[in-house]
């Protein structure tokens, strides 16, 4: 049965922390000082009226990606699973897959000169059926990952009690990644 | 030969320049290549990046690091762990970490070392001290370290050698809360998060100063609708932006708002009459102290309206007994911390949550489970770290009458040291012994702590680096890091017990060793090794789990031991009941109303109930009996207050120089308002100087509208003087520089909270 | 909140830069100076003083092999990893306007060597050291009785190398400046202006043999028809920018407003590229002077005007992203 892969970031239980920051660095052995997964935080209002937008910025996974339409040796691909990977063999760095992204979550490794992103740390993690590093790391549970298609798993739970945002739903994508939105202090 | 590619493309990037990190004395970068053994499979452990200590898991991955996660043994941790907990690999492989012994070679303080053998130093220390033991006597040496199982040993290292001068962190830390709760409860409590519905958090940054279970449970807590978290903190802090309600108070006025909920409860009659008349004494006293305690009256002085403080007085009340005012652990502080905290602990008392279900509780240890189960449930454990007590006065003076009258003889005060070093008063003080401990970071005023350990004859640090503190050592001894440590076995009390063990993840890298092994070295070749029952670490454990091979097999195989003892709460019926009908034997000690109450009627207080007014204290400090508004005012005549506080990715003075903790945040901006900032002609980044009586400091400015217009925020742990923390060193501001070392009234709690003037560079 | 979470350089990155620029003002310059040759060649009479429009096909075939030379080897080079280059040709994609680039690419320089060779046959058999290119001359002679339909397939090639690099750019959703579909037309013309210039600077100064009044004067109108369609294409695309959604209005706000590249939009681009020779022209009308001078240096101006579009596009494409 194919998989229908969800992550949900709840931005009410993330604190900003950058657990999920190191743990995919060393999960991954991301090089210094390049991330595939950053939380921002932004001070939002006049005070005293303020709130804090914490949001989480990586490879969202797309169903429709642009970063793999616009790869002209197809190093960027979709696996049946809705997946996107980079094949390291076949990437001839053009970086237009990153210039592509409207997520901003590719880079390029500076050690092997290839295009990088989050995984879901696939093939150490998620494969073997796994949570991905982020989600197990996280302290406050902000992250869960799963297959929708299981009715049990809690992505599905929280998809239908909880208010999901998608980011940039706007241009079709249809990331796999979603937002629960912050509910507490200044929105904007 | 992989491997050893990999880390010296490690070791290249890790670094500023291989060149650099080899010329560090003693550096794991001086040493080339080295080879890392290891399993490859989850050996279960305690983590050490911070003091919470949480249970973690790790296991090596093809020889080049150490993937680390939450013990799920520990059911609160499930694999959760915070970002420094995940980057311990990033300082066992730290380029920049101490691997080898170092014996100071030019002046102190000069930075000039030579390297040198673990026995060379073990010897050089045991003569040293010895000799200064002979000439000025054991006390003339001080020792200090942060609380734990190594200040437990370190202590009996003390006594064993003579000296009462042992100094724990507490003074620094949360010497107000250990002092106010001994002073009410005769022992500290606990929060019950979880189960609570209405929390009062007076800047308790839980999502900053992580502790996995706490902060879990704070999380879930936040974001349920149907619960409310109210913040007092003077800056938008994480917690605060997850607040209900976000109340910017004044710097240092916590104890006024609380005096005027005690004030409205009191007025209102809306407090439990039945549990302050059952379990209390010194009501009467407290409802006189508050009687001009009014919400008007706190307003001025916290800039809260009155309003506010009658709603939240009727909302908690309704929520009671599932409310908590939480003490925190260590928020910026004031002459007037124990006055606060003690005024915490009394509203709690008057919502009437001890011992219930979302309130606050004693810790539920060993012995107290076997007491009242009327059977060894729990096995005990025996204390490997004997420390006898000497009978000598302190250089600080606590325990003895005057200021530090109530200072516990077991921390002391460390901003007592100093001024007792340059005046050589009570006596001599020649030497210091300092373990896991960086006083001249994190202690007020290291200015003049320097000045004063210039005078010292002999100063040993044991540390993972060559930090700030360890820059001013005769000899620095490179302590294993937590991975590479097996130590004893400690005590976690919370609703149940549960024991947790630190087990070695990876063998130590050239040999480093744990102060365990340090200080039974010691010992042995200063002649007293005989005060130990133990000589090598199985030994310990084998000595303090009392031959209990099935404990000693757990806590090794899942690093964390529980006894599936069901939480206790003595006076919530229902608890009570699962417990007795666990452990029949129980049974008897139920009272009518089938509670265990009689657990708070022979409490470690003078009167043996719980203390709203403290007879003793009253004696020895006329005033302070009773929580009072005093010593609110932190400004001291400057317009502007420097608060510190801590970030979710560094510790204390501990991670600065870690590589990955350090590419996340790398230096401290001073937080400031816009309107303060317009006032001084301040941009976004231009340096700027804090200013007062004790120094003027360079500081960056950080714009930010999460701040009151008359504070000033900076992350503590910044602007270091230690050219060997090449990551970290010169960057950002030391706030500690420009703090007094005074106490706060009784307690001898180190005050953080300080009056600065903005002065344009 | 002061930012803890390190650092940000990796999403405020410059991924294209001179070399790109530099590449599409080439692409087009290669195909705008050889469409332009091929009309000229189709369309010149053969009674008018025929030397200037000579020197123009001339010019082409020259200018349009050596820019997409140039080109390809900028492409190469500025790969994060160049010797993995062949990947392109080996595998398409044809959802990536990069790959059907390729493909165009691979059709279209190969056909323009043709033309070089074709346009340049009595002078490969003049020079005597020119010969190893004999066997090659002979086999082009053999295309000769193709001339035209390679004539027709090389301006369909050149139509798809002058739109695609366009189509590249405005592919990408991700960046507000770009994904404009006017933009393919914006390039298109501004390489066919480029491609007039060009001729007209080479023809002049290399290949011509007689020059008049006559032919100076229409080939500076010629220079102002095509000023003169660029400037409003510039204008529609970016009135279209403020009425589409998303980030587009802000973007082209700041992209016009803000910064150094605004101003190599004001200055370089509309001052320098289309502004100066605009005002050159119509000087050079009225009073009815009509130096060599002018024409020359006219032309380098729009080719400059050109490149400054083509830096400005790629720079502030990435730059204000609204």
């Amino acid at each position: 049965m194919q998989k229908q892969y969800r992550l949900l970031y709840d931005e009410n239980l993330c604190i900003g922390c950058q657990a999920c920051s190191v743990a995919c660095r060393m999960e991954n052995s991301v090089p210094d000082n390049v991330y595939r997964v950053q939380v921002h935080m932004k001070t939002l209002g006049v005070f005293p009226n303020l709130g804090m937008q914490y949001e989480r910025h990586s490879c969202v996974m797309c169903e429709n990606p642009p970063c793999v339409s616009v790869c002209p040796t197809n190093a960027s691909f979709q696996s049946k699973d809705g997946l996107v990977h980079i094949d390291e063999k076949s990437c001839i760095s053009c970086k237009y897959c990153i210039l592509a992204c409207p997520y901003h979550a590719r880079f390029i490794n500076p050690l092997k000169n290839v295009v990088e992103k989050c995984t879901f740390c696939y093939e150490t993690r998620v494969s073997k059926e796994l949570l991905p590093a982020c989600v197990s790391t996280c302290p406050t549970d902000a992250l869960s990952f799963g297959d929708m298609r299981q009715k049990e798993s809690l992505v599905h739970q929280k998809s239908h009690k909880e208010v999901l945002v998608f980011p940039k739903a706007h241009l079709g994508t249809k990331p796999k990644v979603a937002f629960i939105p912050n509910r507490k202090g200044i929105k904007s | 030969m992989v491997y050893l590619q990999a880390r010296r493309d490690f070791l290249k990037i890790a670094t500023t320049g291989v060149s650099a990190s080899v010329l560090i004395p003693g550096s794991l970068g001086a040493l080339g290549n080295v080879a890392l053994k290891g399993e490859d499979k989850f050996i279960r452990s305690v983590c050490e990046m911070c003091s919470s200590r949480c249970p973690m898991e790790a296991r090596v991955v093809n020889g080049k690091t150490v993937l680390i996660q939450g013990n799920s043994f520990a059911k609160e941790m499930g694999t959760s762990l915070c970002a420094k907990g995940v980057a311990g690999a990033s300082q066992l492989y730290d380029s920049q970490r101490l691997v080898t012994p170092l014996i100071r070679a030019g002046k102190r303080g000069e930075n000039k070392w030579r390297e040198a053998s673990w026995d060379e130093a073990l010897s050089l220390i045991s003569t040293k001290l010895s000799a200064l033991k002979e000439r000025y006597g054991a006390r003339s040496v001080i020792f200090s370290a942060k609380t734990g199982e190594q200040y437990d040993l370190l202590r009996s290292f003390a006594s064993a050698f003579g000296s009462p001068n042992v100094f724990s962190h507490w003074s620094s830390c949360p010497i107000a809360i250990e002092s106010a709760f001994a002073h009410t409860f005769g022992e500290k409590l606990h929060r019950d998060f979880e189960n609570s519905r209405y929390i009062l958090n007076f800047g308790h940054n839980l999502f900053e100063g992580l502790d996995i279970p706490l902060t879990k449970a704070m999380a879930h807590f936040s974001a349920n609708p149907s619960k409310k978290l109210v913040v007092c903190d003077p800056r938008f802090s994480i917690i605060a932006s997850k607040a209900d309600e976000w109340h910017p108070i004044k710097a240092g006025s916590d104890l006024a708002f609380i005096l005027s909920l005690l004030h409205v409860w009191i007025r209102d009659g809306k407090y439990d009459k039945r549990f302050v008349d059952e379990y209390t004494i010194g009501f009467d006293q407290l409802s006189d102290a508050i009687k001009e305690a009014t919400p008007q009256w706190q307003q001025t002085l916290t800039g809260i309206d009155a309003k506010v403080v009658e709603r939240i007085a009727a909302e908690m009340y309704a929520a009671a007994p599932r409310c908590i005012i939480d003490w925190g652990h260590k928020a910026t502080t004031t002459k007037a911390e124990f006055q606060r905290t003690r005024a915490i602990l009394i509203a709690n008392i008057l919502m009437g949550n001890v011992e219930k279900e979302g309130g606050i509780f004693f810790a539920k240890t060993a012995e107290r489970i076997n007491t009242l189960a009327c059977e060894k449930v729990v096995p005990e454990l025996s204390d490997p770290y004997p420390r006898p007590r000497i009978n000598e006065p302190r250089i600080d003076g606590a325990g003895e009458e005057g200021a530090h009258r109530f200072v516990s003889r077991s921390h002391g005060v460390l901003q007592a040291i100093p001024d007792a070093i340059l005046a050589q008063k009570p006596y001599e003080i020649k030497g210091w012994f300092l373990t896991r401990h960086n006083p001249l970071v994190t202690v007020a005023h290291p200015q003049k702590m320097k000045e004063a350990m210039e005078q010292l004859e002999f100063i040993v640090v044991n540390d993972v680096y060559l930090s700030d503190t360890a820059m001013m050592a005769d000899v620095v001894l490179p302590e294993a890091t937590y991975l590479e440590r097996d130590e004893g076995i400690s005590k976690n009390a919370f609703k149940t017990p549960t024991y947790t063990m630190r087990n070695r993840i990876v063998q130590p890298i050239n040999q480093t060793k744990s102060l365990i092994e340090i200080i039974r070295d010691l010992a042995e070749r200063m002649g007293f090794g005989s005060h130990y029952a133990w000589k090598t670490i199985a030994e310990l454990r084998a000595f303090q789990a009392k031959g209990d091979a099935e404990l000693l097999q757990t806590l090794l195989m899942r690093g964390v031991a529980s006894f599936d003892v069901p939480p206790l709460l003595a006076l919530c019926a229902s608890s009570v009941e699962r417990f007795c009908e666990r452990y029949p034997r129980s049974h008897v000690s139920k009272d009518a109303q089938g509670l265990f109450s009689h657990m708070l009627r022979s409490l470690k207080t003078p009167s043996g109930k719980i203390e709203i007014f403290s007879a003793e204290i009253e004696k020895a400090f006329k005033g302070y009996g009773v929580p009072r508004a005093v010593d609110m005012d932190v400004m001291q005549g400057h317009p502007y207050v420097l608060t510190s506080g801590k970030s979710a990715v560094h510790t204390n003075g501990h991670t600065q120089n870690i590589p990955y903790l350090s590419m996340l945040l790398s230096t401290n901006p001073i937080w400031m308002h816009p309107v303060t900032a317009k006032e001084h002609g301040l941009k976004m980044g231009d340096t700027f100087y804090l200013q007062n009586a004790i120094s003027k400091e360079k500081a960056t400015v950080f714009i930010t509208e999460g701040i009151r217009p008359d504070t000033l925020f900076a992350y503590m742990g910044f602007g270091r003087d230690a050219p060997e923390l090449k990551r970290t060193h010169g960057k950002g501001t030391n706030p500690s520089k420009l703090l007094s070392l005074e106490s706060a009234t009784l307690c001898g709690a180190m005050i953080t909270n300080v009056g600065v003037n903005i002065v344009k560079a | 909140m002061s930012p803890m979470w390190g650092s940000v350089e990796q999403y405020e990155m410059v991924h294209w830069s001179w070399a790109i620029a530099i590449y599409l003002f080439l692409a087009g310059l290669s195909s705008g100076s050889i469409i332009v040759a091929l009309l000229v060649k189709w369309n010149r009479h053969e009674r008018s003083n025929s030397s200037i429009w000579d020197a123009m096909i001339k010019a082409g075939a020259v200018v349009a092999p050596t820019a997409i030379f140039l080109g390809l080897l900028l492409l190469v080079v500025d790969l994060g990893r160049p010797l993995s280059f062949y990947w392109l040709l080996i595998r398409y994609n044809i959802t990536s306007v990069m790959s059907l680039g390729v493909l165009f690419l691979l059709i279209y320089t190969p056909i323009v060597m043709v033309f070089m060779l074709l346009v340049f046959e009595r002078s490969v058999i003049k020079h005597p050291f020119l010969t190893p290119l004999e066997s090659l001359i002979a086999l082009v002679k053999s295309f000769h009785s193709y001339a035209k339909i390679i004539e027709y397939f090389l301006f369909g090639a050149a139509l798809c190398i002058g739109s695609y690099t366009g189509f590249l750019l405005s592919a990408l959703y991700a960046i507000p400046l770009w994904n404009s579909p006017l933009l393919p037309i914006v390039f298109l013309t501004s390489s066919l202006s480029s491609g007039v210039a060009v001729n007209i600077l080479i023809g002049l100064l290399f290949f011509k043999s007689t020059i008049n009044t006559e032919s100076i004067k229409y080939l500076l109108v010629l220079d102002t028809r095509v000023i003169l369609t660029e400037l409003p294409l510039l204008g529609l695309f970016f009135i279209g920018l403020f009425y589409a959604g998303g980030d587009a209005p802000n973007a082209a706000k700041m992209a016009l407003t803000q910064g150094f590249w605004a101003g190599i939009f004001w200055l370089g681009v509309i001052g320098v590229g289309l502004g100066l020779p605009l005002l050159t022209v119509i000087i050079a009308l009225r009073s009815h002077v009509y130096r060599v001078g002018y024409v020359v240096i006219n032309s380098m101006v729009v080719i400059l005007g050109v490149l400054m579009l083509r830096y400005y596009i790629i720079y502030a494409g990435q730059i204000y992203l609204g």
